[in-house]
């Protein structure tokens, strides 16, 4: 009995302190060296050595930083209330009794989800671009020119749009999974007291769905915060997301394109951190507002 | 394992559909645009993967082309065959490392909720933790550390590190609260079962509904994971589709894209997950994911 | 269920097994055939490893495709600190240098003496640093000017030979047919601006007695940028991003007329617009001054020895006869479908049928031949994809914004100074 618990979680303990933590670890150790020249060979050669903050000072210091930090803002502040909004309408719009063709479009919403990134990276490409566009055809057919998927402020929307596509139909099936949870004596005393369907969703229904809400938006967060795939995947296409249009892309150029890990690293340790004061933020003020509604 | 199953397929139509049709139309068009949205970059991918290499950049994007056949008899051909390779080893590595994760989360989920015990907290929100890692920051870190084991490069290399899933714990440890009723454990303790006995035969079942859930998570996610298996993979045989597609795109310079190939590769390597969404959405439960939060 | 969980148990005792094997079997013996990992991207790999494998049953190559471009040197040089790196890799001209401060390939000035009339010295000078080689030339892209002959003969359009033409057929272009445009040259392509930077005269990065010099904002350089500036500014060339399906549509409909870069380009182009072929014709790359011949590469690769391979003298054998060799010559020309670097190779090159995309053109590789006969040596930096990643948003932001072009080569000549410094090389630059 005593043993029992700790033999369960074992498994579970064991890999994630070797594939996570230690990794985790090791990055953060990584964050404190660089790479510099050591005399030998044609041009000397870079070694590791340990260099304190001045991974962490460079990151701060460096005014990109803040700017992708902006961008992301106002990229989240169309992706994230679209996205959740858009999920919890199609939620409530297939609990209504009588709407058709259930299962196809729950299903449908539920697709993309499944769609692995490269693929999507070819798709958007093609929809956005205004020559290949099947959406600029038909505005063009009709004389207003191509649609500015790509160019200055176009982009947000067309990034959220990528996020959107593949997010909707996850957090509808949280959202909507957890509505069949409520016991249908709660709308027979609505209806008993005339309220109609789209009164019952708006007061019944919503606030009790109100967890899943909470939970999907600090996702949402989170994955709005690791923005990275979309972007990356419009970058080719437009020269108006730079390489460190994102802090996950500048991560990624440090990591995998200018071999500069440590600074990887110090920039991960940034944001993970971020992230967490963020996490804490957010349900600090729900749960003060629940706490506060209750006294 | 019959017994004591719960499974509720989510398409049963808890109230009747009253024939109100005003009320339905409204909602069930939103949805079907819903749908229909979702679809459209879908259904742009099969088509163009019936394009030749001439017609991808020429007709419009809607308009079905003339190279299906060539297109896979090319892509089944290519590099001796390797497509099928990539495909046995994508379904090797998100089968098998969905199967263990699920159950590694399971056991872990379970001991996390139903018992007690010193630590408990502490792994619980350390693995919670993990959701804020980015891949990205871990790839090379854990490339580093597998490969002072020597297992860097092998497919161990990319199965090991997938079984860990916070998320997955996560969600078996709200499944097995909000499921696992304690008076079942308690009978099966008075009749004297070990807490093996009890987890295999009792508290597994009905963890089912659960742990279809996270199965397909974790398959869709390693399935469609680029960063690890491109960092951790050196022998081609191993890749699985995400990187074998990549290398079909991504050449040195002056080297042209095998563009109609990685379209209809992506085509090909999509039908098994849309079809494995479409299997399993009858068992899964994605309300486990909001349920923790309700209490 | 009981049958699932013994199977897991069975995984997890396979896996076991599988971590005492795996860490045992690294590392084959000293006799009996040796095996050789080869990096390498792109197509035709398994004609040559058979050829060469069927009558090497001793030395054995295993090929591996790791990515081209950009990521694959990251997961070399990761590769090569776990001490996992292959005995071969493929690896970019512009990279070679981050690679040799890495320390990631061998030295093989002593296994290529044998080959050294193989290359020109303008091509060794690709692999070759202080007198030291380091990697082997595999294919060499000699710039050049792949056009639409059809169209520009239409618009009664010339074909440029001065820079200072192109800019007059570029305007010409835009004026008679506003839907099309003579070319795109856009931020992303460091390798062209580096390129005619140099046929004007600038080094981005030379190496002197342990000092680096970095040219990318010298006048030379400034110029080039003015311009180029004055073109996209007026609208008679396009800064649109290569290569998108944007792109590839603009191809095949027959509006975008030409692409300077490597003598590649023809083969990139024929890979989207097979249906184009014919109209297409290649002529040498536009010159500052007329009558200049010289030309810098874009593009183009070499071969590697890796320090950590356990069988060099076998590696580096290997690396001869594929790229050094008639035989592996052949290979490169009909399976690997490159341009080879050896001068061997450009002969054969030379007798065989033009590229796909432009049949009728029989002079093609005569041209490329004269072409890459004199080039002008290019020294690339340890930090090149530093420069790139700056370069692109730096110049982007100046076209966005309409600021100087020159204001951005300037930013990237200091961020890329800046960053030597900081690693700790010698730089000649404020």
């Amino acid at each position: 009995m005593r043993l029992a618990p700790y033999l369960f979680a074992g498994p579970a303990v064991v890999l994630y302190v070797v594939f996570m933590l230690i990794p985790v670890l090791y990055a953060i150790w990584l964050s404190l060296r660089a790479y510099r020249l050591q005399a030998g060979g044609t041009f000397g050669r870079r070694v590791e050595v340990f260099v304190g903050l001045e991974n962490y000072i460079g990151v701060l210091s460096d005014p990109e930083l803040l700017a992708s930090f902006g961008r992301l803002a106002i990229y989240g502040l169309i992706a994230v209330p679209l996205t959740l909004g858009l999920a919890l309408l199609f939620a409530l719009l297939l609990d209504v009794p009588a709407v058709r063709a259930k299962r196809f479009s729950r299903t449908a919403i539920f697709i993309p989800y499944a769609v692995p990134g490269v693929v999507a990276a070819l798709m958007w490409g093609f929809m956005y671009l205004p020559s290949t566009s099947p959406f600029s055809y038909l505005t063009e057919q009709a004389g207003w020119g191509p649609i500015p998927f790509l160019t200055g402020s176009g982009l947000f929307g067309s990034l959220a749009n990528i996020a959107i596509w593949g997010g909707v139909g996850f957090n509808m099936i949280i959202i909507y999974t957890s509505l069949r949870g409520i016991p249908d004596e709660l709308y027979e005393a609505a209806r008993l007291d005339g309220a109609n369907e789209l009164q019952i969703a708006l007061r019944v229904k919503v606030p009790l769905v109100g967890p899943a809400i909470l939970l999907t938006t600090v996702f949402a967060l989170i994955g709005t915060l690791q923005l990275y795939g979309e972007p990356m995947t419009l970058k080719p296409m437009t020269n108006d997301i730079s390489q460190t249009w994102a802090p996950l892309m500048t991560i990624y150029r440090d990591a995998f394109l200018t071999d500069n890990l440590p600074a990887a690293a110090a920039s991960s340790t940034i944001l993970a951190l971020g992230t967490v004061a963020l996490s804490l933020l957010i349900l600090g003020i729900v749960n003060r507002k629940r706490f506060g509604a209750r006294s | 394992m019959t017994a004591t199953s719960v499974r509720v397929p989510l398409s049963a139509e808890r109230r009747a559909a009253k024939p109100r049709a005003w009320g339905a139309i409204l909602p069930t068009v939103i949805l079907v645009i819903g749908a229909i949205y979702c679809l459209i970059p879908v259904i742009w991918v099969f088509i163009a993967s019936t394009k030749s290499r001439g017609e991808l950049f020429t007709t419009f994007s809607f308009a079905p082309g003339t190279g299906l056949f060539s297109n896979l008899a090319d892509l089944f051909s290519y590099g001796g065959g390797q497509f099928g390779m990539w495909a046995a080893n994508s379904v090797l590595y998100a089968g098998v490392g969905g199967v263990i994760s699920t159950l590694v989360s399971a056991a872990a989920g379970y001991a996390l909720a139903k018992f007690d015990f010193r630590g408990r907290d502490l792994i619980f929100y350390s693995i919670l933790a993990g959701v804020l890692i980015p891949g990205i920051t871990l790839a090379v870190p854990q490339y580093l550390l597998l490969s002072q084991f020597g297992l860097a490069g092998g497919p161990l290399s990319v199965l090991l590190p997938s079984i860990i899933s916070p998320f997955g714990i996560y969600l078996s440890r709200v499944f097995a609260a909000s499921a696992i009723p304690q008076e079942i454990l308690e009978a099966g303790r008075i009749d004297g079962a070990s807490e093996w006995r009890i987890f295999r035969l009792i508290v597994l079942p009905i963890m089912l509904p659960g742990m279809v859930t996270v199965f397909l998570l974790q398959f869709v996610g390693i399935w469609n994971n680029f960063l690890l298996p491109f960092v951790m993979l050196s022998n081609q045989g191993d890749y699985p589709l995400t990187v074998g597609l990549y290398t079909l795109l991504a050449k040195g310079s002056g080297a042209p894209a095998l563009y109609s190939l990685a379209i209809i590769g992506a085509a090909v390597s999509i039908i098994p997950l849309i079809c494995l969404v479409l299997f399993l959405q009858r068992f899964w439960r994605l309300d486990l994911i909001s349920g923790g939060l309700k209490g | 269920m009981r049958s699932r969980l013994l199977a897991t148990g069975a995984t997890l005792v396979l896996i076991g097994a599988g971590l005492t094997a795996c860490s045992s079997s690294s590392g084959s013996g000293s006799d009996g055939p040796v095996t050789l990992d080869f990096w390498g991207w792109g197509v035709g790999y398994e004609d040559v490893i058979k050829e060469w494998n069927d009558a090497n049953p001793d030395i054995q190559v295993k090929h591996t495709d790791a990515g081209g471009g950009d990521e694959s040197s990251a997961k070399l040089l990761t590769a090569s600190r776990a001490g996992n790196a292959p005995d071969l890799a493929l690896v970019e001209f512009t990279t070679l240098p981050a690679m040799i401060v890495a320390d990631v390939p061998l030295d093989i000035t002593d296994y290529v003496g044998d080959i050294e009339d193989a290359f020109t010295s303008g091509t060794w000078d690709q692999t070759r640093f202080d007198g030291a080689v380091y990697g082997i030339p595999q294919d060499v892209g000699p710039m050049a000017l792949t056009y639409r002959e059809d169209r520009l003969a239409e618009l009664g359009i010339p074909v440029p030979t001065t820079w200072e033409e192109f800019g007059a057929a570029a305007r010409a272009v835009k004026e008679k047919d506003p839907n099309s445009v003579l070319t795109s040259l856009p931020a992303s392509e460091l390798g062209f601006y580096a390129g005619v930077a140099a046929q004007a005269g600038s080094q981005w990065w030379s190496i002197e007695d342990g000092v680096w010099t970095v040219g990318i904002a010298d006048e030379a350089s400034l110029e080039v940028a003015d311009f180029f500036e004055g073109l996209v500014r007026d609208g008679a060339i396009s800064t649109e991003p290569l290569l998108t399906p944007e792109y590839n549509a603009k191809l095949n409909e027959g509006t975008m007329l030409s692409w300077p870069a490597g003598i590649w380009a023809g083969g990139v182009f024929y890979g989207v617009a097979p249906d184009t072929a014919g109209k297409w014709a290649m002529s040498p790359l536009p010159q500052w001054t007329p009558g200049d011949t010289k030309v810098a590469y874009q593009g183009g690769s070499g071969m590697i020895v890796t320090k950590g391979s356990e069988h060099p003298e076998e590696a580096a054998e290997f690396a001869k006869w594929f790229n050094a060799s008639e035989q592996g010559n052949k290979l490169l020309l009909d399976s690997r479908q490159v341009y080879p670097a050896s001068s061997v190779g450009q002969e054969m090159a030379a007798e065989s049928e033009p590229p796909a995309l432009m049949p009728q053109q029989t002079d093609f590789y005569q041209t490329a031949a004269d072409i890459s006969s004199e080039t002008i040596p290019v020294t690339w930096g340890p930090n090149v994809n530093l420069a790139k990643s700056v370069f692109e948003d730096q110049l982007n932001k100046a076209i966005a914004d309409g600021t100087p072009w020159r204001d951005a080569f300037a930013a990237t000549q200091k961020a890329v100074v800046d960053d030597m410094k900081k690693s700790g090389y010698e730089v000649a630059n404020d």
